[in-house]
């Protein structure tokens, strides 16, 4: 599946944040997004999950995409709906095949001390794409009730 | 770029090192790599049997977790090994997603993973 482009459309407008590549910068959007879940009543799970996926794709964006190349920026852009909420990440970087990230959780990969962040984001969302050879991800989680 | 405050607290119990976070969120990328140096540290040291309580913690990410079995590699190949407790349910949740509760003892309490390193309670 492809990621849609995030545009703004009936259901909502996107916030759109174009961020250095300086890990510190992660809090901001993401303190953002977890005060618009909490203001329309989402759960705790609901927020530890689209915090942790957040985090776990502005992190790859900026230490595996852009290297932690100064000259680099992650765009993010996300918005947070009574019904889902929606995140788009893309980086400026080489790109990667996503397809081809080890399953960490195989025997001989669980002493390896890599590759956990892409299948935390595809355990606790519902939805994650990928797109522009690896350097945009898209990413929804659904309410439930 | 300034130092990282020490992210943990440490006690000596029998020989076994129990190491407590200060922080609710290991998040800042200092403190977690200041928090797998100290572990590593503990490492270097043939045996050593370590017992990380997670008390307080509310949120982790992978980087934590790969800087754990980093850890308990490092350990385990001196004949140590650190064990677990004290994990709040959702972080919990995220070691059995990736299946590294099969890496770590995990104990609900600190004392009894403690114990389990002296002969006692078994997790």
């Amino acid at each position: 599946m492809s990621p849609k482009a995030p545009q703004t459309d009936s259901a909502g407008p996107w916030i759109r944040k174009v961020l250095p590549t300086e890990l510190e910068r992660i809090r901001e959007p993401e303190h953002e997004v977890l005060a618009r879940m909490r203001d329309l009543g989402y759960d705790e799970d609901h927020r530890f999950a689209v915090r942790l996926a957040l985090e776990e794709a502005l992190v790859n964006a900026m230490k595996h995409g852009n290297k932690m190349d100064p000259s680099r920026r992650v765009r993010v852009e996300y918005r947070v709906l009574p019904a889902q909420v929606e995140i788009h990440v893309a980086d400026e970087g080489e790109g990667f095949d996503p397809g081809r990230v080890p399953d960490p959780t195989c025997d001989e990969n669980l002493s390896k001390p890599c590759g956990r962040g892409i299948m935390l984001m595809r355990c606790y969302m519902d939805e994650v794409a990928y797109a522009g050879n690896g350097r945009e991800v898209h990413m929804v989680k659904y309410r439930r009730t | 770029m300034p130092e990282a405050e020490n992210p943990i607290h440490m006690a000596d119990r029998e020989g076994v090192k129990l190491v407590h976070l200060k922080a609710s969120a290991l998040l800042d990328e200092q403190e977690v790599e200041a928090l797998g140096q100290a572990l590593l540290d503990l490492a270097e040291i043939p045996g050593q049997r370590v017992v990380l309580s997670f008390l307080g913690v509310t949120h982790i990410t992978s980087v934590v977790l790969n800087k754990l079995v980093l850890v308990q590699r490092r350990l385990q190949e001196s004949g140590g090994e650190m064990r677990l407790a004290d994990i709040d349910p959702h972080v919990y949740e995220m070691f059995t997603i990736t299946r590294l509760d099969r890496n770590f003892r995990i104990f609900e309490r600190d004392e009894e993973a403690v114990a389990s390193f002296l002969g006692g309670a078994e997790g």
